[in-house]
């Protein structure tokens, strides 16, 4: 109960905003409509989180190689493994792509959104349809919307793969079957909820579909040559005489730094 | 009266077992610290109680961005108590 009150801040925000978007405010979107629009702005708002993942991402399969090697030097000890991978992390000044933050933040905004819509601020008489098949207030169970549950369902099954991309294989199986694992829980949500649910993985999904279009572009650098195709150099050969310049180099920087910043 | 004080920490930890079993089973396993926040977060509460264990969590969290670097945290080499 405490930590329903304490999402009562963000919930009159999203109650607010969706006012705002919605048919009486002023951008006067139908309440479906304003919904999806709400999660864009969400998800908007993320983008600056998500271009630093996808960095660190593309950091991570260009060192992959070498980490393949680390977790079958200490395949038996997972924790030493771990350990290991850390401080690999570190010394190569890699920035694991998956950290808890963003994912925990999304989790406030959907239970508020619950809350939200279990007392719609809609007034008689509104139109609360979603492409003349869904009723936002209803349960997912109702009418079309296993059909709804379906389309979230495989969306949630498409975001996953994106987000995978650097997991275990046997974590991507659990990733993949979760989605299905979730719909008896999810069939007895509000269509809105679904909805907002569905658009952020579609959003996930798009984003995905973006950065495979732009991924081979930022392991050019590395090697320094515009003219050889960094597909096909970046996983074999390039890491190792990338990566060995690279650490005499910085130390002495950091060192000149500090010397500088006490003077 | 050990387990008395100590209840409230139970709390805190069946809190961070539902989220291990609910939204935590999305993000594959894979915090950029070791342990795991989560894991992190179980050894808090046990060690420094619900309050405190909460405190240190939270900061954790918070730490577990994508601006941070990461590598191995474990919560009894926290320094916030003492």
């Amino acid at each position: 109960m405490i930590l329903l009150h304490i999402l009562t801040p963000l919930e009159n925000l999203l109650r607010d905003v969706l006012k705002w978007l919605g048919p009486h405010g002023t951008i006067g979107l139908s309440w479906a409509w304003s919904i999806v629009a709400l999660t864009v702005i969400v998800r908007l708002i993320l983008v600056p989180l998500t271009v630093r993942q996808i960095h660190s991402m593309q950091n991570l399969q260009r060192h992959a190689p070498q980490m393949k090697e680390l977790q079958k030097k200490y395949k038996t000890d997972k924790k030493r493994q771990q350990e290991e991978l850390m401080k690999f992390y570190k010394e190569n000044n890699i920035n694991p792509a998956s950290s808890c933050l963003p994912l925990l933040a999304q989790f406030p905004v959907f239970i508020s959104l619950y809350l939200v819509l279990k007392h719609f601020p809609h007034l008689p008489g509104d139109n609360l349809e979603w492409l003349g098949l869904w009723n936002i207030t209803d349960k997912a169970s109702a009418g079309w919307g296993p059909v709804l549950v379906a389309v979230y369902a495989a969306s949630q099954l498409a975001s996953s793969y994106f987000m995978s991309a650097t997991a275990e294989k046997s974590q991507r199986i659990l990733l993949l079957v979760l989605p299905i694992a979730f719909i008896p829980f999810i069939i007895n949500f509000k269509v809105g909820l679904v909805l907002y649910w569905m658009t952020t993985n579609l959003w996930t999904v798009g984003q995905g579909l973006v950065t495979r279009r732009l991924m081979p572009r930022p392991a050019a650098p590395e090697k320094r040559s515009s003219r050889t195709p960094p597909k096909e150099v970046a996983p074999a050969v390039a890491p190792e005489p990338a990566t060995e310049p690279a650490k005499p180099s910085q130390p002495r920087k950091v060192k000149r730094k500090k010397g500088g910043a006490r003077r | 009266m050990r387990l008395a004080l100590r209840a409230p920490a139970y709390l805190g930890l069946g809190l961070v077992h539902a989220w291990r079993w609910s939204f935590g089973l999305l993000s594959h396993g894979s915090c950029k610290y070791h342990p795991t926040c989560s894991q992190y977060a179980l050894d808090a509460l046990r060690q420094y109680g619900l309050v405190r264990g909460s405190l240190l969590a939270g900061w954790r969290l918070l730490r577990c961005n994508p601006w941070s670097r990461g590598g191995v945290d474990y919560a009894h080499d926290q320094r916030l108590f003492r």
